[in-house]
C-alpha cells in the first residue's frame, strides 16, 4: 500500500478537473458525489498506508527528479514517514466527511459544483502538502492551499464582508509565506538541498552556522506563524468564519491552520538545533494561547468563538512544540482536528437549524429541540476543555507536561489558564444556545440527516481518539520511532499535574454553569467593575485598529503617494513624448495641405538650410 | 568708393524707385494700384538697364514689361475676379514664417554678395551697341534665339488652347 | 559703382517678389510676382555685362532671351489660370488643394 501513495491526492485532484469542466452542467447531487468519492478513495488509500505503517513498514520516500539546476537537481517526490501517515488520515477523513456534510449544508445554494471543486482542489493540495518530501514542494502547495483558502472564503463574494475576509486572509498569510520562502532561500544557500532529510543531516553535522540554523528555524516558524493565525498574524482567522461553515471546519479548524504546526514538526530537527528558536516557538505559542483564549471569552459569534478557539489551540500545539514535545504537538493536533470539526459541524447545523443565525445571544434552548447535536456538541467541548476520557484531556495533559518537563513553568502557568479560558468559554457557548429559553425569533428548522451522520463519525475519534496514549504511550513511540526525537519527556510526569488541569477545566465549566445557567453570578456584575478591560476583549485587544492605522494607513499613503507618481510624473513623461511626437505628426500633416504656396514656402526653408548647412563654415568661420 | 557721380544718383533714384514700387505692389489691396506699381517697378528695371549701357534692352523691357505684360496681367485680373478686392491675411502663421524664411534668404545672399570678392573691370562700354548684340543673337546665339522663337510658338498654341472655351 | 549694389538692388527685388509668390492669395498676383523675381534676375545679368570678370555684351543676349521665355511664361500662366478659373470659379492660390494626397 505505501508504494501507492502517491495516488492519494490524485482522487481529489481529478474530481477537481471533473467539477470544474461540469459545474455548469452537472447538478448539486452528482457535484457532491464526485467529490465525495473522490475523497472517499483518498480516505480509504490512506487508511491502508496507515495500516501498513502500524504495522511497521519502513518509511518510504518516492521521488523523481524535476528540475536540473547546474549542479543541484530538485526533486519532487512523495514521503512517506509515521507523520505523514498520520496527517493523511487526519486530512482525509476531516474532508471526506466534509465533502458529505456540505451536501446539506450547501443546498440550494446554486454554486454547488464549484464549491466542491474549491474543496477537492484543496483536499489536493493539502494531501499534497502533507506528504512532500521537499521543502521546494512543500511551499508550492503551502501557496495552493493558501489559494483555496482564499477562494473558499470568499465563495460567497457577493457579501461585503466575505470579500474583505478573503482579501485579508490572503495577504496576512502572505507576509509569513515570505518567511518560509526566506527559510527556503536560506537553507539551499547553506545546504545546497531543498530535501529534508539532506538539509537534517547537513544541520546535524554541523555545516551550518548555529546562528544561521536559528534564522532558517525562525523563519519557518514565521510561515506557520502566517498559515496558523499565531500572534501577531492571527487577525485573519476569525475573519475567515466569513466562509461557508463546512469550510470553517476543514480548512480553518482541522486541516489547513494546522499546516504551520505540521511544518514546525516536520522541520523540527532544525528548532531542536537551536535553543533559541524552540524558545520563541514556545513562547509565541503560549502568548498566542492565552491572548486568543481571553477574547474568545466575550465573542458574541459562534463561529468567531469557534475560531479564537482554534487560534488559541494551535497556540497549544506551537506550545508543545516549543517545548521539545514533538510528539505531545502531534497529538494535540491530531485531537484538536477531530474535535474542533466536530463542534464546527455541529455550530454549522446549528446555524442551518436557526436559518443562519450567528449570534450566540438570540439562541438557547436547542436542547428541547435538537437534542442530537446537542450531544454532538457537548462531547465536543468536553473534548476541548480537557474532561477525562475525552480525547482533549489526554492530549492537553501531554501539551502541559511537556511544558512543565522542560523546565517552562511560566509556559505551564499559562497554559493551565488557558485551560481555565477554554472550559470557560466553550460551556458559555453551549449554555447559552442550548439551555435556557429560546431568544431568538421564527422557528426552529429541521437539520439534514447528511450533515447528522458526519458528526456522529467524527465524535467516535473525539472522544476516544485519547486512548492511543494510554495507558502505554504507543502514539508517541510510533510518531518518534525512528526520527531520533524523544518520545516523551525524560523523567516521570508528577501526578498532581493531570489533576490541576482538570481542576482548572472543571472551574471554568463551574463558573460558566454559575453564570449561564444559575445566573448567581451575572456576567454584568464581572464587568462592571473593570469596563475597559470587557472593552479591550470585546475588541480584540484593538489590534485589527493598531494594523488599520499602524500598517495599512501607511502603506496606503505610500499607495497614494506611488499613484500620484506614476499618474504626474511617469504617464506625464509619457505623455510628454507621446505629445513630441503628436506635435511632429501635427505639423507635418498641416504642412501637406496641398497648398503649392506652402510646398514652397517648405523648399524655400530646406533650401536656406541647406545654403546655410553647405557653407557655414566659409560663411560664419 | 562709391563716389558721388552721376551714375550714383541715378542708381539711388531708380533702385528706390523700383524698389518702391516692388514693396507698394506687394502691400497695395486694390488690383489696378498692384498693377500700376508693378509697372512701376518695371520702368525702374528700365533705368537701370540704361545706366547699365544696355538701352536696347531698356526699350525692350518697357515695351514688353511695361506694356504688354501689364496689359496681360490686367486683362487676368479683369476676367478672372469679381471683386476688386484681393483676400489677403488670414494666415499669420503662413505669412510669419514665409517672412522668416523670405528673410533668412535674402540675409544669405546679402552676406554672400558683400562677403565674395568681385574682381571684374568694367567693361568698354563704348564697344556696346545694338548692331553688336544682334550680331551675337543672330550668329553666335542663332540655335537659342531659333529654340526661342519655337517656345513662342508653342507657348502661343497652348495659351490658346487653354484658354479657349470648352465646349462641353 | 560696385557691381555689389546691383547685385543688391536684384536681391531685394528677388525677395520681395519671392514672398509675394508664397503670400499672395490671388494667383495674377503671384505670377506677377513671378515676374518681378525674373527681372530682378536680370539686373544681375546685364550688372555682370557691364562689370563682370570678362565683361561683354553677352548679357544682355541673355537678358533678351529671359524677357522672350518671360513673356511666354506669362502668357502661359494666364491661359493656365482662365482654364482653373473655369474649372473652379476661383483665381485663389490657397483653394487649390489638389496636392493634398
Amino acid at each position: 500500500m505505501l508504494e501507492n501513495a502517491w495516488t492519494i491526492p490524485l482522487f481529489p485532484l481529478v474530481a477537481f478537473f471533473l467539477l470544474l469542466f461540469g459545474r455548469k452542467s452537472w447538478g448539486e447531487k452528482a457535484a457532491a458525489w464526485v467529490g465525495s468519492l473522490a475523497a472517499f478513495a483518498s480516505l480509504a488509500v490512506s487508511a491502508g498506508v496507515l495500516a501498513e505503517r502500524l504495522s511497521g513498514a519502513e518509511n518510504s520516500l518516492l521521488s523523481f527528479s524535476w528540475l536540473t539546476l547546474g549542479e543541484t537537481v530538485i526533486r519532487f517526490g512523495i514521503e512517506v514517514d509515521p507523520l505523514n501517515a498520520l496527517m493523511l488520515l487526519i486530512v482525509s477523513l476531516i474532508s471526506f466527511l466534509v465533502h458529505v456534510y456540505s451536501y446539506g449544508y450547501m443546498k440550494g445554494d446554486g454554486r454547488v459544483p464549484v464549491f466542491y471543486a474549491y474543496l477537492s482542489l484543496f483536499t489536493f493540495s493539502m494531501l499534497g502538502l502533507v506528504v512532500s518530501a521537499n521543502l521546494l514542494q512543500l511551499y508550492i502547495f503551502w501557496e495552493l492551499v493558501g489559494v483555496c483558502s482564499f477562494l473558499l472564503i470568499g465563495f460567497w463574494y457577493f457579501k461585503p464582508e466575505a470579500k474583505q475576509a478573503a482579501k485579508k486572509a490572503f495577504v496576512v498569510t502572505r507576509i509569513g509565506d515570505i518567511g518560509l520562502f526566506l527559510a527556503l532561500l536560506l537553507a539551499f544557500w547553506y545546504t545546497g538541498s531543498l530535501e529534508l532529510g539532506p538539509i537534517f543531516a547537513a544541520v546535524e553535522a554541523g555545516q551550518v552556522p548555529a546562528e544561521m540554523v536559528t534564522l532558517i528555524a525562525v523563519l519557518i516558524f514565521v510561515g506557520a506563524i502566517g498559515k496558523s493565525g499565531q500572534f501577531p498574524l492571527h487577525t485573519w482567522l476569525p475573519d475567515a468564519m466569513e466562509g461557508p461553515t463546512p469550510v470553517s471546519a476543514l480548512i480553518h479548524a482541522a486541516t489547513m491552520v494546522a499546516a504551520g504546526v505540521y511544518l514546525v514538526a516536520r522541520t523540527f530537527p532544525l528548532f531542536e538545533a537551536s535553543p533559541v528558536a524552540l524558545d520563541t516557538v514556545a513562547y509565541v505559542g503560549a502568548f498566542t494561547a492565552i491572548f486568543a483564549a481571553s477574547i474568545g471569552l466575550v465573542q458574541n459569534d459562534i463561529k468567531r468563538v469557534l475560531a479564537y478557539s482554534t487560534v488559541s489551540q494551535l497556540g497549544y500545539m506551537m506550545l508543545a512544540l516549543g517545548s521539545a514535545g514533538y510528539a505531545a504537538g502531534a497529538f494535540h493536533l491530531m485531537t484538536h482536528a477531530f474535535f474542533k470539526a466536530l463542534l464546527f459541524l455541529a455550530a454549522g447545523a446549528v446555524i442551518v437549524a436557526l436559518h443562519h443565525q450567528q449570534d450566540i445571544r438570540k439562541m438557547g434552548g436547542l436542547w428541547s429541540t435538537h437534542p442530537g447535536i446537542g450531544w454532538l456538541f457537548l462531547i465536543g467541548c468536553l473534548a476541548i476543555s480537557g474532561i477525562p476520557p475525552f480525547s482533549g484531556f489526554f492530549s492537553k495533559d501531554e501539551v502541559l507536561a511537556s511544558a512543565w518537563m522542560d523546565g517552562r513553568p511560566g509556559v505551564f502557568a499559562v497554559g493551565v489558564v488557558a485551560a481555565f479560558f477554554t472550559a470557560f468559554y466553550m460551556f458559555r457557548l453551549f449554555f447559552l444556545v442550548f439551555t435556557g429559553s429560546f431568544r431568538g425569533e421564527g422557528n426552529r428548522g429541521s437539520v439534514p440527516k447528511s450533515m447528522l451522520w458526519p458528526m456522529g463519525i467524527l465524535a467516535v475519534p473525539a472522544v476516544a481518539a485519547g486512548f492511543v496514549e494510554y495507558p502505554t504511550p504507543f502514539f508517541s513511540r510510533w510518531l518518534t520511532e525512528g526520527t531520533g526525537l524523544a518520545a516523551e519527556a525524560g523523567g516521570t510526569v508528577p501526578l498532581w499535574l493531570p489533576v490541576l488541569a482538570t481542576l482548572a477545566s472543571l472551574a471554568g465549566v463551574a463558573l460558566a454553569w454559575a453564570m449561564y445557567v444559575k445566573r448567581v453570578l451575572p456576567a454584568d456584575d464581572l464587568t462592571k467593575p473593570i469596563p475597559w478591560g470587557y472593552r479591550l476583549l470585546k475588541n480584540k485587544y484593538f489590534i485589527d485598529e493598531i494594523y488599520a492605522k499602524g500598517v495599512v494607513l501607511p502603506y496606503r499613503w505610500l499607495g497614494a503617494f506611488l499613484r500620484g507618481f506614476d499618474r504626474f510624473v511617469v504617464s506625464g513623461l509619457v505623455r510628454f513624448s507621446a505629445g513630441i511626437f503628436r506635435t511632429v505628426g501635427r505639423i507635418g500633416s498641416a504642412i501637406q495641405n496641398g497648398q503649392a504656396q506652402t510646398y514652397a514656402l517648405v523648399s524655400l526653408v530646406g533650401l536656406v538650410l541647406l545654403i546655410i548647412g553647405l557653407t557655414a563654415g566659409r560663411l560664419f568661420g | 568708393m562709391i563716389s558721388m557721380n552721376g551714375e550714383f544718383i541715378a542708381f539711388f533714384l531708380l533702385s528706390v524707385m523700383a524698389i518702391a514700387g516692388a514693396v507698394f505692389m506687394i502691400n497695395f489691396t486694390r488690383v489696378v494700384h498692384m498693377i500700376l506699381a508693378l509697372a512701376f517697378t518695371f520702368l525702374g528695371i528700365a533705368g537701370i538697364f540704361v545706366t547699365l549701357n544696355a538701352e536696347f534692352l531698356a526699350v525692350v523691357q518697357v515695351l514688353i514689361y511695361t506694356g504688354a505684360v501689364s496689359i496681360l496681367m490686367l486683362f487676368g485680373i479683369m476676367l478672372t475676379r469679381h471683386r476688386d478686392e484681393t483676400r489677403d491675411g488670414g494666415r499669420p502663421w503662413h505669412a510669419f514664417l514665409c517672412f522668416l524664411g523670405v528673410g533668412g534668404f535674402f540675409a544669405l545672399l546679402m552676406r554672400i554678395i558683400y562677403g565674395s570678392p568681385f574682381n571684374g573691370e568694367t567693361a568698354k562700354t563704348e564697344t556696346f551697341s545694338v548692331s553688336g548684340l544682334g550680331e551675337s543673337v543672330f550668329k553666335q546665339y542663332v540655335i537659342p534665339f531659333e529654340v526661342t522663337s519655337i517656345l513662342l510658338l508653342v507657348a502661343l498654341v497652348g495659351a490658346i488652347i487653354l484658354a479657349k472655351k470648352e465646349r462641353s | 559703382m560696385p557691381v555689389s549694389s546691383y547685385l543688391a538692388l536684384g536681391a531685394i527685388l528677388f525677395c520681395v517678389g519671392l514672398y509675394g509668390v508664397l503670400t499672395k492669395r490671388n494667383a495674377v498676383m503671384v505670377l506677377f510676382s513671378i515676374e518681378l523675381m525674373l527681372n530682378a534676375a536680370n539686373i544681375n545679368l546685364v550688372a555682370f555685362s557691364k562689370y563682370g570678370l570678362y565683361a561683354n555684351q553677352t548679357g544682355q543676349v541673355f537678358t533678351l532671351f529671359t524677357i522672350t521665355v518671360a513673356a511666354a511664361e506669362a502668357a502661359v500662366g494666364i491661359a493656365i489660370l482662365f482654364a482653373l478659373y473655369r474649372n473652379r470659379s476661383t483665381a485663389e492660390a490657397d483653394r487649390f488643394q489638389s496636392l493634398k494626397g
